[in-house]
């Protein structure tokens, strides 16, 4: 590829801004599809050389703002997202739900959307496949599942292997922290190498500045690269994928996606929290994989328990003790297990601009602050069933989890969703159904911020299929097609 | 060579950084983790961060069975072996 000096230009048939679950997704279909894309990343590209295995290191390479990324409210709440190739599904524990049927029904009774279990199922098969998402052995789940399936068999809980997007994994137990085989089938090693074989351009270090816009249809984007200059392509489409921290602000840069006034809003976390225990036995958490076992009984009431586990570190950076107390459990880690409960919340949050960057306010309400009283009594009973011969609760020294007030609780949160919803109505969303931004042609999301609700379990899946939806839409829409050498996909001026 | 502590005030957000070193700095002696300790949010922040520091130190990790670079070698020979990078 050759580049001006003066004017760094590129035409093609869509660009894509963000390189996740939504944007690599889109960009290989595209690409594939025949069209010529060009695929803009901010964060770098990972070397799996480069995985060590220590999480202090891991968090400052792998996460943005080194894994450090908080909410503003009650109570503040870490937000670790991954950026670079892959984005956060590089940092996830590749758990890979399809979107429960009941989620599918609210989108198509309250919001609008055209969607169903068996209209996404040929985009669910299709992305399972691309990850080769299989159910997780007893054997390669370790000895942390089996605390807690012996706990869930003892009180009659409803519960199952989790299925994940790996291959060829052999429990080395830092998925959270770069997986040092690359077992984990992340998007920057399945769907980006496969966007570039089709011909996209997928440039890394490129932050957007605004999206350009010509008779309220999309016209194209200018960015800025961090190793110099500027960057202007040229597209009928351009589609969103900054996750549903990024986009927003992205939409609001150029003007885009306003009027609604709600852009922004409808921020659903997944907050979620862990308790740790001691055992007579070991359990030795580091070895199999981390999030391999879940505990569905109470998915009804709005929460779910799944595994977390992870190296001495992990478990030292959320042990819920501090001083001498801290330092004899550590001491015992062989014989520690830890289970994590996330809540379907119904608190909603908004992503703000600041000075270019995002600020998060969320606050947690009464009705999820319940929910992680009872989660909590709940993980203790199970590691009671389990055998264990102490239980560490995420609180307050001396506080139980009925009187467990918000503040006391010791929370993270995992996949953002909203904040660029999807609606029919354009008086109550940011985009369609088909995920196209309201009022302007061409411009789409596609990533957890066009998801209209919480979904109540890990969401890579949803985002996936719906940027294959969509990219089925923009193929069959009659975008200009048609095969291309690789190396003259894009045209210089 | 810089310090964990370095590491993770370098890819805090920019603002957040002349705050950062001036936390560490306290909470590293006693009188300063006492006026930290009574700001619960504060103090189970920091007190997480150091947690994870002291204990991602190979001497401590692998006294606790965890070898980063043992599982680092294994994995790239798999993953070699596979034909990846």
């Amino acid at each position: 590829m050759r580049w001006s000096a003066a004017a760094k230009t590129l035409t093609a048939d869509a660009c894509v801004i963000g390189a996740g679950a939504g944007g690599a997704v889109l960009a290989a279909e595209l690409a594939e599809g025949g069209m010529r894309v060009v695929l803009l990343e901010q964060g770098p590209e990972h070397d799996p050389d480069s995985f060590s295995a220590r999480p202090s290191e891991m968090l400052g390479t792998l996460y943005r703002d080194g894994g450090q990324t908080l909410t503003l409210g009650n109570p503040p709440i870490a937000l670790p997202l991954g950026h670079g190739l892959g984005g956060t599904t590089v940092v996830n524990s590749g758990t890979c739900f399809r979107t429960p049927d009941h989620v599918l029904e609210l989108w198509r009774r309250s919001y609008g959307i055209d969607v169903d279990a068996e209209t996404m199922r040929p985009y669910f098969e299709r992305v399972e496949q691309a990850l080769s998402v299989s159910e997780v052995t007893p054997e390669l789940a370790g000895g942390n599942a089996a605390v807690a399936r012996r706990g869930a068999e003892r009180l009659g809980w409803s519960h199952g292997y989790l299925r994940r997007n790996a291959k060829g994994c052999v429990g080395s137990g830092v998925c959270v922290f770069g997986c040092p085989t690359s077992a984990k089938q992340h998007t920057g090693i399945t769907y980006i190498p496969r966007a570039r074989a089709a011909g996209a351009e997928v440039l890394t270090g490129a932050v957007l500045r605004r999206i350009l816009v010509r008779r309220r249809r999309a016209a194209g984007v200018e960015a800025s690269l961090r190793s110099g200059g500027a960057l202007h392509v040229r597209a009928p489409v351009v589609a969103l994928a900054a996750g549903a921290i990024g986009t927003p602000g992205l939409l609001a840069r150029s003007g885009l996606g306003g009027a609604s006034g709600q852009l922004g809003g409808n921020l659903s976390l997944h907050p979620a929290t862990a308790a740790v225990a001691l055992m007579d036995h070991v359990v030795n958490m580091a070895r199999g994989v981390p999030q391999s076992f879940y505990i569905d009984e109470f998915i009804t009431e709005g929460m779910i328990f799944e595994g977390v586990a992870g190296p001495p570190a992990y478990v030292a950076m959320s042990l819920p003790l501090s001083g001498r107390r801290h330092a004899e459990v550590m001491s015992a880690y062989p014989r520690l297990a830890q289970f994590g409960l996330m809540v379907s919340d119904s608190s909603r949050g908004s992503v703000r601009s600041l000075a270019g960057r995002p600020v998060i306010f969320y606050s947690l309400g009464d009705a999820d602050a319940a929910k992680f009283r009872t989660g909590l009594a709940r993980l203790e009973q199970l590691f009671r069933a389990a055998g264990a011969r102490e239980v560490f609760l995420p609180l307050r020294s001396g506080v139980t989890p009925e009187r467990a007030e918000v503040r006391d609780l010791k929370l993270m949160a995992f996949h953002p969703l909203g904040t660029a919803r999807a609606h029919a109505r354009a008086s109550q969303g940011v985009i369609d159904g088909n995920l196209q931004v309201h009022g302007t042609g061409g411009v789409f999301v596609a990533d957890g911020s066009s998801v209209p609700s919480a979904i109540g379990v890990n969401p890579q899946l949803t985002i996936m299929a719906l940027a294959t939806r969509l990219a089925d839409t923009l193929l069959g829409a009659g975008v200009p097609t048609g095969p291309v050498p690789p190396a003259a996909h894009l045209s210089m001026h | 060579m810089s310090s964990p502590f370095d590491v993770l005030i370098d890819r805090a957000p920019r603002w957040r950084r002349p705050g950062m070193r001036l936390l560490f700095a306290l909470v590293l002696r006693p009188r300063g983790a006492a006026i930290i300790a009574r700001l619960a949010p504060l103090d189970q922040a920091l007190a997480g961060l150091l947690a994870l520091v002291r204990y991602d130190d190979p001497v401590q990790a692998r006294a606790l069975g965890w070898d980063a670079d043992a599982v680092v070698d294994r994995g790239r020979v798999l993953r070699r072996a596979a034909g990846g990078r």
